[in-house]
């Protein structure tokens, strides 16, 4: 049914949102290769004289190393005890019946919902009293939280489509339920909680209000938060180029992360959120 | 001397991450994380917090400590570039009584407001001479709070007027000459195509704008402010109403720069290096900034050579300008774990005139001591230290007030952008707006 | 996991018989016990944090004077209230909502189009897609922020538009802010709505076009009424994402010439002048806004949330 010129029209549209996707991206990372004196003399969207000298800047700055650090160590711890506490809950709410599911699910999608600005202020006057102010769990514990719902709603949706009787039928055929769960139901489900994981991940990644409003210095603040409050060699300048190469380091693993499991995200992202 | 290291930038970091570091598990990451706040041994430590300045306030805590002959060391963190970001994030670890906090760099507008809070230590009567004399009038003022002495002066910044010979040249004014004010600058500018760089970007730099074309009109933006929220405000005096005009003249004039109400320190320097640039009122950094850029390539070589300087211009004839003032002044935190030994002991040596005079030389940044300006060393580095050292002198400080951000915030909010500045309503409204910030009754 | 092993057996068919057996009860608390962790860590940063936020909001309280501290009653919100700056935040906020709310249904939806129906690079142009999504916000600010920038940005030079000064004006510079939250989320409506899109019956359409309709009748009698849940839980989504934007805000334009939103008002408040009572008055505020906007949607348009949940 498709004619030529229909067919065209859909190569055409789907070159203009390849564009679309990745210009911003091509854009920083050129930025990034600038001299730092080319800003401000000779505006334009290639490097004049191709150089490394930010990514050596940015690896040099005590801040953004230990923001790297934290922004990595802060978002893979968080990103694994949500995933875990995610799967309990879900694991439950697919297979187990209990009053409060409903409720659960709700207070999760309210929670997703929250207007997190809100809540730094209370946050930061409890954190200061029990101590967690400028640290690591200080972030953790909301990363966890308010990572929580889609986490949730990701895996409930996948543990309802896997077939449980498998296991069964596999105790039937002789084997242990250790061995049911490891060989059967594991394989079914570690592509769910890995999809949970990325989402979770990406979510921690991307975090700035907790960042700037929960740390203060470098033993605990994250990049996206470090990189608002980059300096400039002097007092007064502007560090386009540093920050350009800074976003560009926090980009690769997202980039990475999307290229190997394209299909993974996708997945969790519409079976978590629209269930026919 | 003058070179600016671009690739190796140096932040003087406290705790060392080594490169290794980087590629350790999550699980090493989570024990690192929490026995960064483990014991030490070793020296006392004291933690020393900077404002970004390329590395020469960490070269002082390399030396000082040196000096200390290991009875303490000097670590330094370095705080966000911002003024208002430096003490947001100092405010607040204060707030939590943080002992880690020992020396601070602070902005001085913001150590009424510190004192005020008992955020910092005062230091004794027995103490005071050493911080103060021959130590330029505007940084005391600015360290004292209710008769106490509460920071110690470090370096004292003021703006200049910074200009091309060759646009001065053109426009047919000599910014050197006794009477030179603000109109005058901005019709010659005008007339002769160039531009006039200021700092009019929602930001503290406007306020500095502000607050030293109020001064030089003989008025002020608030006074009596140990009076808290009741304080006198001023601003809607024909002092202030001449601040608006030069403001709203310059806003509607050839001579604004295109992004006027977004510039910075850094824009309106970019202003001066392009084919319009002629005249503008910036910080003292400028001529190693310039020199160093000229240096690297990155402007034209003969632009340096090109550049003069003036005092400040100012706001009504007949009358001396009271340039803008800035630095930085050392605070001891109050909750400290050596408040009263080490820490006093520290800021004497990097407030020592010989390290005054080593910093300034080093990072550009003007001393606190008068006594500095004469050193030929010094003189040499800088052609301009007469003239710095008469603005630092004569220089109107900010309002000293416990409420500070909220003051410069509301006249920023009321002034912004210069565009909308009009000399009849603008300070009469913001006067109206500061009193009600004060008392809680309207946001920012 | 150790629950998960001993669980299995007990639940099977247990959920159709609603007697309580002694097997229903221990799966009972093993439920709760399950979602315990979760739960606890969700309310201790919310709830309570909430309940303080309340508390907090009926004193003038500054964290720099804390002895003057004083119970004022509603006085906070009574001056939040009757704040101009307040309801033109509200106006700026609903503004960027309301635009790339609108703009993202549109763009997201020729987005699905085009992946539902592209035969080659269906891989390619979804990866693409992702990246936005998976792209620090404050990155894609920055991103946004230098290219229109006219020290460093290429656009000016490319459109031939001189010295104009993006951030120098409200609208230009709202224009820039929603730009770069329009790329950052669309991917995420576009994803949404292709799930949508790939449960409209293909007869459907298909009867639809031997019964001589043309391409655009299809689209709005046929594919956009059997897709109306994705789409309305799309627009839930984004509207209330949207309602909090904060991180453009503060990179690109730090809320001058009046593009402050509401969540940019409450850390000006709360973090920065830090004004805890007032701060946290207008915390509540903007709390209470994203439940009515929230209640609006679900009880005016009837976003069907066992959809969302995956309900069955």
């Amino acid at each position: 049914m498709e004619s030529t010129r229909s067919k065209v029209l859909w190569i055409i549209g789907a070159v203009v949102i390849l564009i679309w996707s990745i210009f911003p991206i091509f854009w920083i990372v050129m930025l990034s290769f600038k001299q730092p004196g080319e800003i401000g003399n000779q505006p334009g969207f290639f490097p004049k004289d191709w150089t490394w000298e930010n990514y050596e800047t940015v690896f040099s700055i005590d801040l953004f190393t230990s923001a790297l650090i934290n922004s990595i160590g802060i978002s893979l711890i968080a990103t694994f005890i949500g995933v875990v506490f995610a799967t309990l809950v879900a694991y439950a709410i697919a297979r187990l019946e209990f009053p409060g599911k409903k409720i659960i699910l709700s207070f999760a999608l309210a929670i997703a919902m929250f207007p997190v600005v809100s809540l730094v202020g209370p946050l930061f006057n409890l954190w200061r009293d029990i101590g967690l102010y400028d640290t690591w769990p200080g972030l953790i514990i909301p990363y966890i939280s308010f990572a929580l719902p889609l986490a949730i709603w990701t895996l409930s949706a996948f543990f309802r489509e896997i077939p449980w009787e498998m296991e069964q039928a596999a105790q039937v055929d002789g084997a242990t339920s250790w061995q049911a769960f490891r060989k059967v139901i594991v394989p079914l489900a570690a592509p769910g909680v890995f999809t949970a994981a990325i989402l979770t991940f990406f979510f921690c990644w991307n975090d700035f209000v907790f960042g700037i409003s929960l740390t203060s210095s470098d033993s605990a603040r994250p990049v996206p938060a470090a990189l608002a409050f980059f300096t400039g060699e002097s007092q007064f300048e502007a560090p386009t180029t540093a920050v350009s190469a800074a976003a560009v380091v926090v980009t690769v693993p997202v980039v990475i992360i999307v290229l190997l499991f394209q299909r993974r995200i996708v997945a969790g992202l519409t079976s978590g959120a629209v269930k026919g | 001397m003058v070179e600016r290291t671009r690739t190796r930038t140096r932040y003087g970091g406290s705790r060392g991450t080594g490169r290794g570091a980087r590629a350790t598990v999550a699980v090493a990451l989570l024990a690192s994380g929490l026995s960064a706040c483990g014991g030490e041994s070793g020296p006392p430590t004291l933690n020393w917090y900077i404002n970004p300045d390329n590395g020469g306030q960490a070269r002082l805590a390399e030396s000082c400590t040196k000096a200390a002959g290991g009875k303490y060391r000097i670590a330094t963190s370095v705080l966000p570039n911002d003024a208002t970001q430096q003490r947001e994030q100092l405010i607040r670890r204060l707030a939590a009584k943080d002992s880690g906090i020992d020396i601070m760099s602070l902005d001085p507008v913001f150590v009424a407001e510190a004192a005020n809070a008992g955020f910092l230590r005062p230091f004794e009567e027995g103490e005071k001479a050493q911080f103060t004399q021959g130590v330029f009038p505007p940084a005391v003022e600015n360290s004292t709070w209710e008769g106490k002495l509460y920071a110690a002066p470090f370096w004292a910044n003021t703006q200049i007027l910074w200009y091309r010979k060759s646009a001065a040249q053109k426009a047919g004014i000599d910014p050197k000459a006794a009477d030179f004010t603000w109109d005058k600058l901005i019709d010659a500018a005008a007339r002769a195509g160039v531009t006039v760089g200021v700092q009019a970007n929602r930001y503290e730099g406007y306020m500095v704008w502000i607050n030293a074309l109020v001064e030089s009109a003989g008025g002020r933006i608030i006074s009596a402010a140990e009076r808290g929220d009741d304080a006198a405000i001023d601003i809607g005096s024909p002092a202030g109403r001449q601040a608006a005009a030069i403001i709203a003249k310059l806003a509607g004039s050839k001579a604004a720069g295109p992004t006027m109400s977004t510039d910075d320190e850094e824009a309106a320097r970019n202003l001066l290096n392009g084919p319009r640039g002629g005249f503008m009122v910036n910080w003292g950094y400028i001529w190693r900034a310039q020199n160093g850029d000229a240096k690297d390539g990155v402007i034209d070589k003969s632009i340096p050579a090109d550049m003069d300087w003036a005092r400040y211009p100012r706001a009504v004839a007949g009358q001396e300008s009271k340039p803008p003032f800035g630095g930085i002044e050392l605070g001891i935190g109050a909750y400290g774990k050596h408040k009263d030994t080490y820490a006093v002991e520290a800021v004497r040596c990097i407030t020592s005139a010989d390290n005054m005079k080593k910093y300034m030389i080093d990072s550009g940044n003007p001393a606190a001591r008068a006594s500095v300006y004469d050193d030929p060393e010094v003189r040499k580095e800088f052609p301009m230290a007469d003239l710095i050292r008469d603005s630092i002198n004569t220089a109107a400080p900010r309002p000293i007030t416990p409420y500070y951000t909220d003051v410069s915030g509301a006249v920023q909010s009321r002034w912004h952008p210069p565009g909308s500045v009009d000399p009849n309503s603008t300070p009469a409204e913001s006067a109206t707006f500061i009193r009600q910030v004060l008392r809680d009754q309207a946001l920012l | 996991m150790t629950a998960v092993e001993t669980a299995p057996a007990a639940s099977e068919n247990g959920r159709k018989r609603p007697e309580i057996s002694d097997r229903g009860r221990s799966e009972r608390r093993l439920g709760l016990m399950l979602a315990a962790p979760a739960v606890i860590v969700m309310l201790l940063v919310t709830a309570y944090p909430l309940f303080n936020a309340l508390y907090l909001s009926l004193f003038s309280y500054r964290l720099t004077s804390p002895e003057d501290r004083e119970f004022v009653w509603f006085a906070n919100y009574a001056t939040a209230l009757s704040d101009p700056l307040f309801w033109q935040n509200v106006l700026t906020t609903f503004f960027i909502t309301a635009v790339t709310v609108a703009v993202e249904l549109v763009i997201g939806f020729a987005l699905a189009m085009v992946m539902h129906r592209a035969l080659f690079l269906r891989r390619t142009l979804r990866t693409a897609i992702l990246l936005p999504y998976g792209i620090v916000t404050v990155i894609s600010a920055f991103a946004w922020l230098y290219a229109f920038d006219l020290t460093s940005g290429f656009v000016n030079p490319w459109f031939g538009l001189g010295e104009y000064d993006w951030f120098g004006g409200r609208w230009s510079s709202l224009f820039v802010i929603i730009l770069s939250e329009i790329w950052k989320t669309t991917p995420f409506v576009s994803l949404l709505l292709l799930a949508g899109l790939a449960q409209v019956p293909r007869d459907l359409g298909e009867a639809a076009t031997v019964d001589g309709a043309t391409a655009w009748q299809r689209l709005w009698r046929v594919t956009i009424p059997n897709m109306k849940a994705a789409i309305m839980v799309a627009m839930l989504f984004r509207t209330l994402d949207a309602w909090r934007i904060f991180d453009n805000v503060f990179i690109m334009t730090r809320g001058q010439n009046d593009t402050q939103t509401l969540s940019f008002l409450t850390y000006q408040q709360t973090i920065t002048r830090t004004a805890i009572g007032l701060g946290n008055a207008v915390g509540v505020l903007l709390f209470l806004s994203v439940l009515l906007i929230a209640v609006i949607y679900i009880r005016g348009f009837r976003v069907d949330l066992s959809q969302v949940r995956g309900d069955r």
